[in-house]
């Protein structure tokens, strides 16, 4: 970013290249249409552009490039007059965006899909963000303009949910401590 | 090991070395905790992850294309840090209100309290500087306190209490004429000023909450203006001549959003 402010116009694609898997996919977990999401990257971007100047060297970016995807998302929802907060019964929520085809998704990941739709805003947003988009919980909490220790509450709060809406059973803590992490068994 | 490597590891389905992960779990409490016998919630994110797409041909060429459009007054005062263009807009909130009493200072100035005066300036001067800043910030967060539309419209509705306590003992024995004229004077006073503020937004599609700040920062510099400028108390020409300002502004930066939502 910083070769960008100072002119140099190839940082812009490598700035393009860098983030825009990450900026897609983010959007296209609420949109479920690659037009709109594909948009509103695009616009991300060249908010990013205006705001350039605004970016102080050394500050991470990533953060900061979330934090306007979310506003311009926020906003696309409202115009719209959409929820981004979905429900369970809500039949969009049912029918995530697939991808291309051929690209299958098992149940289980519909299942959770729904299950992060169902989730209030503020707690899908941070799991989605540290999840899918790569940001570690300070940067999170930079994105969403929130303390560290607001967003890993919040992020607690949404595991218990997702848990208890995907029939996890949350196990007694000195049960867990003895029986000891199966973080190994990640397939 | 970090937390990033550990999703990542999930998100790609991977399996990972158990006693490195166990290494990490011990030092990182979010991952034990998130990890702690429930290692399926993981690899169901993981699973739930939406697939990458690829973009149109032209995705970048039409991004290049936007950005070299990006030229001219509205381009350069847009891309200018949001401290200078808070400063710049703020600098001319003020100087409609100095040319606005330097133009006509209302007769009975010498009277009016200096309490309410200053009462008047600091309210309305801050919630001015907030809203503007809130409304050129880069991070500006919507749900904000400074933008919840229950607060920006109490913040509206100010000028019509004002409008019920006459300053001086002249000022009450003023009748409801010449609002017109005080809406005319306040709404070319504060012209500028939005010319400026609709400038220096980097929205192209003004938000909800631009339209709230917009109508404070120009609705109240207009009322404050024309407290300086107007002896009138009478309650009818200050709600119809001075505080209906604000819901112009808010009409006017509705209409705006309206028309360019149209546009897209």
């Amino acid at each position: 970013m910083a070769a960008y402010v100072s002119g140099e116009q190839a940082a812009f694609r490598e700035l393009f290249q860098r983030y825009t898997p990450l900026l897609q996919r983010a959007m296209l977990r609420d949109l479920r249409s690659a037009e709109e999401a594909n948009d509103l990257v695009q616009q991300t971007f060249l908010h990013l552009h205006r705001s350039r100047l605004d970016f102080e060297p050394g500050r991470k970016l990533k953060p900061w490039i979330f934090t306007i995807a979310l506003n311009l998302k926020r906003e696309y929802f409202r115009r719209t007059k959409r929820r981004q907060e979905t429900s369970l019964d809500d039949d969009r929520a049912a029918e995530p965006f697939e991808g291309p085809r051929g690209q299958e998704r098992s149940d289980a990941a519909r299942e959770m899909t729904r299950a992060l739709a169902a989730l209030p805003v503020d707690h899908r947003e941070v799991i989605e963000l540290h999840w899918f988009g790569g940001l570690s919980f300070p940067e999170v909490a930079e994105a969403v303009g929130s303390t560290v220790a607001a967003v890993k509450v919040r992020a607690h709060r949404g595991y218990v949910a997702l848990r208890a809406r995907l029939g996890e059973t949350v196990p007694d803590p000195e049960q867990a401590a003895s029986a000891g992490p199966e973080v190994g068994e990640v397939p | 090991m970090d937390c990033a490597e550990i999703r990542d590891a999930f998100l790609r389905g991977e399996t990972l070395p158990e006693d490195r992960v166990q290494a990490h779990l011990r030092v990182c409490p979010h991952c034990h905790e998130l990890f702690e016998g429930h290692v399926a919630l993981g690899q169901r994110l993981g699973s739930a992850a939406t697939p990458e797409l690829s973009l149109p041909d032209d995705f970048f060429a039409q991004l290049e294309q936007k950005v070299s459009a990006e030229t001219g007054m509205r381009a350069w005062l847009r891309s200018r840090p949001t401290r200078v263009r808070v400063l710049l807009v703020s600098t001319v909130a003020v100087a409609a209100i100095t040319i606005g009493g330097a133009l006509h200072l209302r007769p009975d100035f010498a009277e009016y309290p200096s309490s309410r005066l200053a009462l008047l300036l600091g309210v309305y001067l801050l919630a001015v500087l907030v809203a503007v800043q809130r409304e050129l910030s880069v991070s500006s967060r919507p749900g904000a306190f400074a933008t919840k539309p229950g607060v920006l419209a109490g913040t509206l509705l100010l000028p019509f209490l004002v409008a019920f306590v006459p300053p001086t003992e002249a000022s009450m024995q003023h009748g409801p004429e010449g609002a017109l004229i005080c809406f005319s004077f306040g709404a070319l006073l504060t012209l500028p000023l939005a010319a400026l503020l609709w400038a220096c937004d980097r929205d192209d599609r003004p938000s909800s909450s631009s339209v709230w700040l917009s109508a404070v920062a120009l609705g109240l510099t207009a009322n404050l203006l024309l407290e300086l400028h107007c002896a009138s108390g009478n309650a009818i020409h200050l709600l119809l001549g001075h505080a209906s300002l604000s819901l112009a502004w808010l009409a006017v930066w509705a209409a705006l959003r309206g028309l360019k939502a149209r546009a897209h």
